[in-house]
């Protein structure tokens, strides 16, 4: 830039000149008889304010000397050289909008324009400038200043013989407005971060903190936040920043009789405007620590609820800067969001702890304690945030010492294949007690489901496996299963086969009187049989994401796993299914595992002596 | 056996890991009962007996002296005996809530329990959500529940990406995030970049939960590389990839076409694993993301009887189809170079 410019200087000087004479006294004040100011003393000289880059912009405050010097200009009324008079420069300089200060080389001031009197009326002609005492005067180069409630812009050039030229310009109406975009910018900036952390549905309590943490330090350097009183007691959080860390957040509690009276207003919807009153109850309630009543301003808004307002907001600063109608009105657009985040949040919350007790009352429980038997269990629903779906196990204990077993699968997804699920456990709970034979008892469930699906015409079945486990005298188990057209168990034997058992049948809750295979296998201490819903064998994943997980897949995961306990079992299938789904859509997925644990309840020892059967190649599987 | 009142704790690492090896969970549970008869603190029991014992369970895994049934076993052992030393430690919580969870498609959920039993231990009431929490999940939970703070496990840097949409949906609940686990690098790098509170241990985990502002001052995610989409890109193409670099395989070793169904898989697994950690590199924008999993994973397959030529091959062919990627270019090209710097120290 400064290359471009001093370069452009030299071609206007040799301009100039081809042009002829220059005018010898541009000078603004000849009666003074201070020296006058050359032509060359204006063009030579920086403004310093960085704004001339190219040559056009450089003739700009240069001012007269292009009309001067063109003999060819349209405009030549002050070229000496056509006979004209010369103008009178101080009538000229009187209607500059900038004032003119100029001091000869010991800064004494020898010339001031009327308008440089105005702004400056310290200074005095004759006088040092410094001695005029305006600080931004003495810094020498560009620069803004507040004067007299104005805000001015100045800027020193050097004249030819070590004088010098101060412009001294009123900048307060542009710099205003300039000011008035940069707030209404910097507010709505803000409202922006307030409207996206408050827009995502929160807690109450996390809804609660955040308000305040966001009112700090933009609106206040202490933020309170009283909620609604609920059954007599009023929650509080409040945000102070000591220093320019991020603030920090406390809580308490107040009984809702003790409430400042301010508060008390803003909860019922009033907008308190007492405000050194106000100051007073925040600092008796001992929510301005180590700040003085008299050095503190203060605000209480209410927060805009569904009825009455979900709270009451304090914010209180420094009397350094006072709340003006600027703020008030940014502390209002906040209340309103922060009163919105509120009330959804604790919409939400009424809703979530609906939900919750519903929800638990049909996640599966887990399986009851049976001397002899290792339960392990996974269930992971299609939603996550759901948490409940269409596939169930569970487990009831016989009179006899034995229990009864199930997993399995109702048609459909979601809520309401999680709230069949509930029908079909609460029968079988019931059920149980009058029969304890496995396909005995799901011809039974299938009879009452046929008869609740058909009054209520939901056309809903299920598939399941049925079993009883009893254990015997030497450790090991008995199962007898009851199949319900539900995929088959696997069994892992202790030598390391993976068996399939044998078990078919029908749709539990279709037709009446189904076909219902029936089953009976022993256990020997060490074995394990594992049931598992269809979410395991047809989960989508591999390669291209549409290939089924698979039987054989399922079979090949579990072998060499005799030795591992159920609940580990049970958590490596679910892990391998979740492996080959890589974070794709699935379906419910239920496993549950039994295993045989030997009399004492204690598994054989000294079983892992020996390396795992298969291959190296077979075994690999990426695990850090 | 030594007898019971037995505590000293480098004999009591011996059996631990002895009881571990048998997948005896009474003999597991003694040697830690015994060491907390002996007053040794809780903390202690769970960071200097499990903890290394864990760590020690995973390398004979990678040295292919434990099948993945073993180490599953033994894993189970080892949190069965963080339960029973945590219901006899018993703690009462004095603070708040916080919740600890492994990332979406994160097994390894012994070290976040961990971390979830010295906080208990430290008066904090903790829920532990367990393995592979999904997203939505981890995200409702915090919703329902008032939580004071997060912390997130992740062991393998290729879930960075999705970790980071965790850790992002956590803050939108406004509930700030600790992260831990070999998952973020040795020196927890990756969660510098991704603008998060990384903790090496557990004690440092519990000591950054208690500091709420500490936690929330972290510098944003600086992840300006990703506007080259080459991240993106690469997570489109991964199946094209796969497939591309099963046939390239199958074309030059001859080999592959017997393979069994099993090994098959397992390959395609691994084929997959070089794409997910390379865009985990590029999502991080991080040359040695990518260099440490083929070192790795030279080491797992040759320990396994596999060539790490056959590694050699495939970053080969990566590079050739990925052409328009400059950075994954770099980084495949610096992967090559790893594993002809390891055959050639074999070969010496």
């Amino acid at each position: 830039m400064e290359w471009r410019y001093r370069d452009t200087g030299v071609g206007w000087a040799e301009e100039i000149g081809t042009y002829g004479p220059l005018p010898r006294a541009v000078g603004v004040d000849t009666r003074s008889g201070a020296q006058l100011v050359t032509s060359a003393d204006v063009r030579g000289a920086d403004p310093g304010d960085g704004r001339i880059s190219t040559p056009s912009d450089v003739r700009g405050p240069a001012r007269p000397s292009e009309a001067v010097v063109r003999p060819s200009s349209a405009l030549p009324p002050l070229a000496p050289d056509r006979g004209h008079p010369e103008p009178d420069w101080s009538e000229v300089v009187e209607h500059f909008r900038e004032g003119l200060v100029v001091c000869d080389p010991d800064g004494v001031v020898r010339h001031l324009s009327p308008v440089a009197e105005r702004l400056l009326p310290e200074v005095a002609q004759g006088r040092p400038l410094t001695a005029a005492g305006v600080p931004g005067l003495r810094s020498g180069g560009p620069g803004e200043f507040a004067h007299h409630g104005r805000r001015l812009r100045i800027r020193a050039m050097p004249l030819s013989g070590g004088r010098s030229c101060h412009y001294v310009e009123d900048v307060t109406e542009s710099v205003t407005r300039a000011d008035a975009l940069l707030a209404e910018r910097a507010r709505s900036a803000f409202l922006a971060v307030v409207g996206e952390k408050l827009g995502n549905p929160l807690h109450p309590d996390r809804a609660a903190a955040a308000v305040v943490r966001l009112a700090v330090p933009t609106l206040a350097e202490v933020a309170v936040l009283v909620l609604a009183p609920r059954s007599g007691r009023a929650r509080w959080w409040r945000a102070s920043r000591a220093d320019d860390e991020a603030a920090a957040v406390d809580s308490g509690v107040l009984s809702a009789t003790a409430l400042p009276p301010a508060i008390a207003e803003g909860l019922s919807g009033v907008e308190p405007h007492a405000v050194d009153w106000l100051v007073e109850q925040a600092v008796d309630a001992g929510w301005l620590p180590g700040l003085e009543a008299s050095e503190v301003v203060a605000r209480v808004l209410p927060l805009p609820g569904r009825e009455a307002p979900a709270g009451a907001l304090l914010v209180a600063r420094r009397a350094t800067r006072w709340y003006d109608e600027d703020d008030v009105e940014l502390v209002r657009a906040f209340a309103a969001r922060a009163g919105a985040a509120l009330t959804t949040a604790v919409l939400y919350r009424d809703q979530a702890e609906v939900a919750d007790t519903l929800q638990a009352s049909l996640l599966p429980v887990e399986p009851i304690t049976v001397a002899g038997v290792q339960w392990g269990t996974a269930y992971r629903p299609a939603q996550a945030s759901l948490r409940i779906g269409g596939d169930f196990y569970g487990s009831h204990r016989l009179p006899d010492g034995g229990s009864v077993f199930f997993l399995g699968d109702v048609s459909g997804k979601g809520v309401e294949a999680a709230v069949f699920t509930g029908q079909l456990r609460q029968c079988l709970q019931a059920l149980h007690r009058v029969e304890s034979h496995p396909g005995r008892l799901l011809k039974l469930l299938n009879d009452a489901l046929l008869e609740t699906t058909q009054a209520h015409g939901q056309g809903r079945f299920a598939t399941m496996v049925l079993g009883v486990v009893r254990p015997q005298r030497d450790g090991a188990l008995t199962l007898t299963m009851a199949g319900g057209g539900h995929l088959p168990p696997l069994v892992l034997r202790a030598s390391g086969e993976v068996e399939a058992v044998p078990l078919s049948g029908m749709l539990i809750g279709v037709v009446p009187d189904p076909r219902i295979g029936e089953v009976t296998v022993r256990l020997e201490p060490g074995e394990t049989c594992l049931l598992y819903s269809d979410g395991v064998t047809e989960a989508r994943g591999g390669r291209r994401g549409d290939e089924q997980f698979g039987h054989e897949r399922l079979v090949h995961a579990v072998t060499g796993c005799h030795r591992v306990p159920a609940p580990a079992l049970a958590e490596r299938v679910e892990q391998v299914t979740c492996d080959w789904l890589a974070h794709g859509d699935h379906d419910d997925i239920a496993v549950l595992a039994l295993r045989a644990t030997g009399p004492g309840g204690r598994p054989p020892r000294h079983l892992h002596a020996v390396p795992a059967a298969g291959g190296p190649a077979e075994q690999r599987e990426t695990r850090q | 056996m030594t007898a019971p009142t037995q505590a000293d704790p480098a004999q009591a690492y011996a059996q631990f890991l002895e009881a571990l090896a048998e997948a005896d969970e009474y003999a597991a549970i003694d040697v830690a009962s015994r060491l907390l008869d002996a007053r040794v603190p809780a903390e202690r029991v769970l960071l200097d007996l499990v903890a290394p014992a864990q760590a020690e369970v995973g390398e004979r895994w990678a040295r292919n002296e434990w099948s993945v049934a073993q180490e599953h076993a033994a894993t189970h052992i080892s949190e069965r005996v963080v339960a029973a030393v945590a219901a006899q430690a018993n703690p009462r919580p004095t603070r708040g809530r916080v919740v600890v969870a492994c990332m979406d498609g994160e097994w390894h959920a012994l070290p976040p329990r961990l971390v979830a039993e010295v906080l208990r231990l430290r008066g904090w009431q903790v829920t532990f959500l367990g393995a592979s929490v999904p997203a939505a999940h981890l995200v409702s939970y915090l919703h329902r529940h008032d939580a004071h703070a997060v912390a997130l496990a992740c062991a393998l840097p290729m879930r960075l990406p999705h970790a980071h949409r965790m850790i992002e949906a956590c803050r939108r609940s406004d509930v700030p995030v600790v992260v831990g686990g070999r998952g973020f690098g040795d020196d927890g790098r990756w969660a510098r970049t991704l603008g998060v509170a990384w903790a090496p241990d557990a004690p440092t985990a519990a000591d950054l939960v208690a500091d709420e502002r500490a936690l929330r001052r972290v510098r944003p995610a600086e992840l300006p590389h990703l506007a080259d989409d080459e991240y993106a890109g690469l997570v489109k193409r991964r199946g094209e990839l796969i497939d591309s670099a099963l046939a390239d395989l199958r074309e030059r070793v001859p080999a592959v076409e017997h393979y069994t169904p099993a090994q098959l898989d397992s390959t395609i697994s691994d084929l997959g694993y070089i794409v997910d950690f390379l865009a985990a590199a590029l999502y991080v924008d991080d040359d040695s993301l990518f260099t440490d999993f083929v070192d790795w994973l030279a080491q797992i397959l040759s320990s396994r009887g596999v060539p790490s030529g056959a590694v050699g091959l495939t970053l080969g062919h990566y590079h050739r189809l990925l052409r328009d990627f400059p950075r994954a270019g770099r980084f495949l090209a610096l992967g090559k170079a790893r594993v002809a710097a390891r055959r050639d120290t074999v070969r010496g």
